[in-house]
């Protein structure tokens, strides 16, 4: 399988570590919502179909990347970096896109 | 009369001459054969004995599906089985031996197994591995041993046990275009995609290029095919563009056009070229992939198909055109299609009676009628074989009238002399790597084979385009055509460019009569490899297998070595029938890499032996230079012990720990994880990291933390040290350095981008060296300039930067070892040059350098945690950490670390034991209350760590026990049943040594 | 000054090697900078890094992720957002740096002692560099002086087209013996000389 880094450009799945369902949201720090947490690091997604992953790229630039990958074909429809815009200095040219 | 080399053609170079020696005897052959052309050539029928009837059997193919001819190759002290004579290039030298037969393949005793064909039927296995015995043979220690002579009758060639001396080689490799197969569709499509000025691989499992054209004598722009080829091969040579991949086998087709290819160097040569591998394992990312894989040969189901001497059609007209090699001088043949006609032509061209076709068909072309006449062979039309004659080779065949569409045989059998068979049962494509790429094959009732699916019935991710035979396009013409459309469609080119390469070829008409199996009465193989006969495939439906996939496994129909590159089809058919199902409604198993075997060493490759990663501290050359013994801990190689002569291990570590204790020792902590954390948020950063505050930490001073999960269990403890406002150094376990390095990076990208920190792996920027003992400080006072390290300068948990000989160094005092100690970190290109510079100064003071069982030994005695009891089932409670949960703050686990499980009485909690029968205790031994010898159980705990401390002069150990503290001066017991050590423990608190800490404050 | 201990020294033969009677197709060589630096910029913050950068080194970085260059002295790449290494033959870039980048644009972090620059060269250049890194090193899809972040097996490398046959690769001080013998071992069947 093969990842399309934003900055690195396509590579190989073993570059990267999957670092888990990208639904999940973290609960205010403070926050003593006992289920809200449960949810938080517990209970996943898992469907068969498109789904929100969070990848790093830790074999190479090691951003952490939001994946949509298809979990029954391992299509993988797009690739942000999880951590905002880094300018044009982090963009890669055209040419250089699969 | 026997196979024999014939005068003039094929493509070998009869000017060379090579030796060889297969089953000790000694052979020649010349530059271009293959092991079985070579020994066929020589009149050699007789390749092997079967799987389990050890049947003899000769050749049936001339390539890779090759199912009999399976040998082992001897290179030195290496044996390398089950490699098909058919893919073994001959060489000087080289040394072949014929497997599963005893004491000679000629004569094999094991060839009684056939008279047992009842017993050894389908599910044999299954069935007698089961049932009860009765009286004294009952119970399955009996099966077990005659299992043991069943095995050692039943199958192929053994391994080797010998170090395989071979390189193996791993390559990496991208290409616009890959082209699997050179036939003429493939060579097409290369030079369809090279013209466009894509990035083309063309790789080809055979030496030679060109596929079909290489026999097919077919006629290419008015050349003979094979000079086409060889001109095309040449072109495609001179481009830069270009990469060319003979002996390559493509194996697997994996997500996004990744396919994995294995090459075989120089198998072909006597001894590989200095630095040459002897395989090479190409993993490569192709934008588009083209495949021209060309279709495999079907044999005919029918009583002793397997006799040595019946070969497909095709594989002959190989033999001859390719290699010049006759395989008989009677040859006659048994077809259910057209394609055999053009064998008959060729054989008989090159000087071999064709004596009879029997063709299953009643009606046939004029055309067909026209080749057999050119063959001066006698046509039977609506005719099958029956039998064949011989022992070891075939003598004879016994045709019969035979009706195509009811099967039945009538009228008298009839006896032809013949001292070769070829049989045609049909083309399937060979449409394994799209199989491989998730395509689901269909049926073509025409055909009679599975073809690849459309384009459109493709996965997302693994799109190839089809060309030639693979797609079920038999003939040259269509190959070509197909071949340069697929190369310009992969290249993403429009253009049409000249007209196409004109062909002459011979008629013939790609459908086959849909015939697989002739019923009549002896054995009828479909899987030569595995000994499965067309009535093992009904027994399994007569017990009750009409799943395919249950078919297979039950029969273990195709799943050989070859994988049933020849039998799957046939053995569907035959399912078929017997279901009354038409055969796409039976389906076809999936196939899986690889499509042929792949050695181990291509897949390990550079991962092997010396070439293993492995990480070395600044200081490595040193250790090894003073005789430390070496211990590898993940990727590092850290001193265990620095031994004297004579000493055991245990007297080294307790020497060096005693040593420590009364004067000082000094320790290569290099391996420490180390993480820069850097930026104006970075001490908010650490607040939620760690379980501890760290923004109140004063610069020039470090402190002890502890990182939890985000479920509540502990994660990591180290020292961080603040070297500016901004500006602090981690430390992390050597174990758990990259993964609290991911953990923080995850939090700073995902959890909180809004943080000004940035993280940097440090961890090989420096050179530690960790140095304790009574005597540590004055040793440092005598080599340290630029700064005091007197209490006031350097209090406990401070740090100072200096020099030592010439080197800034940064001193932070910690212990570990519970004496008055400091590390001492360097730049890694210092470490050596500090290192020695303490050492000298230290041998007056009784320096010593201890390695990591010390290291241990002292931590245990002062009850310090590492990632033994850290386990991932720990919480700060349980290691009486819990001081160090900060209540002013919310941090990571801190949520989670109060659930109910997490704060049980009954949880494991960190303890000291002493062996009071003054024994060495173990490390994962159970505690129990009440010791029971015969029956353990009722454990307590366990044992995380432990040792013979020279402190307290008695082996002791640190555990994880239910109550812990509770139990505090109460006796329990070991029971280590696999190591057979019991005995009474007294449970203490795991700071056994100097709990009030006196000896580091100092 | 105390000169600094390659981690390569017992395994550094200088000399041919392998089969190299056809002729050498490869150069080792370890390039040994004075000084290497990382340094960071806060997202938003990049192009102040750059122009930081081209005030301390001279060199103006080409725009786009992984751009780079070098003037034979000094180099620097991307290998990150927002990320980039530095390397010069001279020490002190680490201090040069700490002035330039204020904690406004971002972080430096002297890497100097903790990677070690190892220099490839040589027509087979990419063919060996193909034996460890799932990259295409095929000089379109890799320019030169542009960086590239990759691993081989547990090492990690920085890697930066310093020639059209040269390649310049950053990787863990620790792990930098093991990576060189490899790579010696990958060299030997087109022969390379050891610099």
């Amino acid at each position: 399988m093969l990842i399309t880094c934003p900055y690195c450009g396509p590579r190989d799945v073993i570059e990267f570590t999957y670092q888990g369902d990208g639904n999940r949201e973290r609960p205010d720090p403070a926050s003593q919502n006992f289920e809200a947490w449960n949810a938080y690091v517990y209970d996943r997604l898992n469907p068969a179909g498109d789904h929100n992953e969070i990848w790093q790229h830790s074999g190479g630039c090691r951003a952490h990347l939001r994946v949509v990958r298809n979990t029954l074909t391992h299509e993988i429809s797009s690739v942000a970096f999880v951590r905002g815009d880094h300018g044009s200095a982090a963009r890669r040219k055209a040419e250089d896109k699969p | 009369m026997s196979p024999r080399r014939t005068d003039t053609g094929g493509r070998i170079d009869r000017l060379k001459t090579i030796r060889f020696t297969f089953d000790g005897v000694a052979y020649t052959g010349h530059a271009g054969d293959t092991l079985a052309s070579a020994l066929l050539a020589k009149g050699v029928t007789l390749f092997g004995r079967s799987f389990k009837y050890h049947r003899p059997r000769g050749l049936l193919t001339a390539g890779v599906e090759e199912p009999n001819a399976l040998v082992t190759v001897l290179k030195g002290e290496v044996r390398e089985p089950n490699i098909p004579a058919t893919m073994v290039e001959i060489h000087d030298g080289l040394v072949a031996i014929s497997q599963n037969r005893f004491p000679s393949l000629a004569w094999d005793v094991n060839a009684v197994n056939q008279l047992g064909g009842k017993i050894l039927s389908a599910g044999f296995y299954y069935k007698t591995f089961m049932g009860p015995v009765i009286g004294p043979l009952k119970g399955t220690r009996f099966w077990m041993f005659c299992e043991h002579f069943i095995r050692r009758a039943a199958g192929l060639g053994s391994a080797g046990s010998a170090k395989d001396p071979a390189r193996y080689e791993r390559m990496n490799a991208f290409c616009d275009v890959l082209v699997v197969g050179s036939g003429p569709a493939g060579l097409m499509a290369a030079k369809a995609a090279a013209d466009q000025g894509a990035r083309v691989m063309l790789a080809d499992l055979e030496p030679r290029f060109g596929g079909s054209t290489n026999w097919s004598g077919e006629t290419i722009d008015g050349a003979p095919a094979a000079e086409w080829a060889r001109r095309t091969v040449t072109q495609l040579q001179g481009r830069d563009n270009v990469r060319l991949l003979p002996r390559t086998t493509v194996w697997g087709y994996y997500d996004n056009n990744t396919l994995a290819a294995l090459e075989r160097v120089s198998d072909h040569k006597e001894q590989p070229a200095k630095g040459e591998p002897r395989h090479r394992y190409w993993a490569i990312r192709a934008r588009s992939v083209v495949l021209a894989t060309g279709a495999f040969e079907r044999p005919l189901v029918f009583p002793g198909n397997d006799r040595p001497g019946v070969m497909l059609a095709h594989a002959a007209e190989r033999y001859v055109n390719e290699f010049g090699v006759l395989s008989g001088e009677r040859i006659a043949l048994f077809t259910n299609n057209d394609s055999a006609y053009r064998a008959a032509v060729a054989l008989k061209k090159a000087g071999a009676a064709i004596v009879a076709i029997a063709d299953v068909r009643s009606e046939l072309s004029a055309e067909m009628r026209k080749l057999a006449t050119e063959a001066e062979a006698e046509v039977l039309a609506g005719h099958a074989v029956v039998a064949t004659e011989g022992g070891k080779a075939v003598s004879g065949i016994k045709v019969q009238r035979f009706d195509m569409l009811t099967g039945a045989l009538t009228g008298d059998e009839r006896s032809i002399h013949a001292d070769c068979l070829l049989m045609s049962g049909g083309w399937s494509p060979t449409i394994h790597l799209a199989s491989q790429a998730g395509a689901k094959a269909e049926w073509n009732a025409a055909r009679q084979a599975f073809l690849p699916p459309k384009p459109t019935q493709q996965w997302p991710t693994q799109q190839w385009i089809g060309a030639g035979a693979f797609t079920g396009s038999f003939s040259t013409a269509e190959a070509i055509a197909e071949g340069r459309a697929a190369g310009l469609a992969a290249a993403g080119g429009t253009s049409t460019p000249a007209a196409l390469p004109t062909v002459e070829a011979l008629p013939g008409d790609p459908d086959p009569a849909p015939v697989f199996e002739i019923r009549a009465k002896g054995k009828s193989f479909v899987d030569f490899q595995h000994d499965v006969t067309a009535e093992d495939v009904r027994l399994a439906h007569r017990e009750g297998f009409v799943s395919v996939e249950h078919l297979k496994r039950y029969t273990t129909l195709g799943m050989a070595t070859d994988q049933g590159k020849s039998s799957n089809v046939p053995g569907l058919a035959i399912m078929a029938e017997a279901l009354s199902k038409p055969i796409p409604e039976v389906g076809t198993t999936r196939f899986r890499p690889p499509f042929a075997p792949v050695s181990i060493g291509s897949l390990a490759a550079e991962r092997f032996g010396d070439l293993k990663p492995e990480r070395l501290t600044p200081m490595h050359d040193w250790h090894l230079a003073n005789g430390a013994t070496m211990y590898s801990a993940g990727l590092w190689y850290r001193p265990m012990i620095y031994g004297l002569s004579g000493e055991t291990i245990e007297q080294a570590y307790v020497r060096e720990a005693k040593a420590t204790r009364e004067s000082a020792g000094i320790v290569d902590v290099s391996t420490l994880g180390k993480i820069a954390v850097q930026g104006p948020d970075a001490a908010t950063f650490l607040d939620r990291v760690y379980t501890n505050m760290f923004s109140t930490l004063a610069v020039g001073k470090a402190r002890y933390g502890l990182m939890l999960r985000e479920d509540g269990f502990a994660f990591d403890d180290g020292t961080t040290w603040r070297l500016g406002e901004q500006d602090f150094l981690m430390t992390t376990t050597t174990a758990n350095a990259g993964k609290v390095m991911q953990h923080l990076e995850y939090f700073l990208d995902v959890i909180w981008p809004e943080l000004k920190v940035h993280v940097t792996s440090v961890t090989d920027e420096w050179a530690g060296a960790a140095i304790g003992g009574p005597k540590a400080r004055q040793i440092l006072a005598a080599c340290v300039t630029d700064t005091a390290v007197d209490n006031a300068t350097l209090p406990f948990m401070g740090i100072v930067r200096g020099e030592i000989a010439g080197v800034p160094v940064m001193i932070c005092r910690l212990s570990f070892s519970g004496e008055m100690a400091f590390e001492v970190y360097s730049g890694a290109g210092h470490g050596t040059h500090v290192w020695e510079a303490l050492i000298e100064t230290g041998k007056p003071f009784g320096l010593v350098t201890y390695g990591l069982e010390a290291l241990g030994t002292m931590r245990i005695e002062k009850g310090h945690v590492t990632g033994a009891e850290i386990d991932g089932r720990t919480t700060a409670r349980d290691l009486h950490l819990d001081w160090m949960l900060s209540k002013k703050k919310p941090f990571i686990g801190s949520a989670m670390m109060d659930r109910e499980g997490l704060i049980a009485s009954d949880r494991l909690e960190l303890v000291g034991l002493i062996a009071l029968d003054n024994r060495p205790l173990n490390g994962g031994a159970h505690i129990v209350e009440a010791l029971d010898e015969a029956n353990p159980h009722g454990s307590i705990g366990h044992i995380t760590a432990c040792c013979y401390s020279p402190a307290l002069g008695k082996h002791i150990a640190l555990a994880l026990v239910e109550g812990g503290k509770a139990r505090h001066g109460t006796r329990a017991h070991v029971s280590d049943p696999l190591r057979n050590r019991f005995g009474p423990v007294e449970i203490v608190s795991n700071h056994f040594y100097d709990p009030e800490g006196t000896r580091m404050h100092g | 000054m105390v000169e600094r201990q390659s981690p390569l020294e017992p395994e550094f033969h200088v000399g041919s090697h392998g089969n190299f009677e056809h002729g050498v197709e490869i150069l080792l060589t370890e390039t040994r900078p004075g000084s290497i630096v990382q340094l960071a910029a806060w997202p938003g913050e990049e192009k102040k890094l750059i122009a930081a950068i081209r005030t301390v080194t001279g060199l103006s970085l080409p725009d786009g992720a992984g751009g780079g260059l070098s003037d034979g002295v000094k180099s620097v790449f991307g290998f990150a957002p927002g990320k980039f290494t530095v390397a010069d033959e001279d020490e002190g870039l680490a201090a040069a740096f700490a002035k330039a980048v204020t904690p406004a644009i971002g972080t430096v972090t002297d890497l100097s002692h903790g990677r070690t620059a190892i220099r490839i060269a040589g027509p087979k250049a990419e063919w060996v560099l193909a034996k460890f890194f799932a990259i295409d090193f095929a000089l379109t899809a890799f320019p030169i002086g542009a960086g590239r972040s990759t691993t081989h097996h547990d090492v990690f490398a920085q890697i930066q087209r310093t020639g059209a046959d040269q390649f310049d690769i950053y990787v863990f001080r620790s792990f930098a013996r093991s990576f060189w013998k490899a790579l010696c071992h990958a060299s030997e069947e087109v022969g390379y000389e050891v610099q």
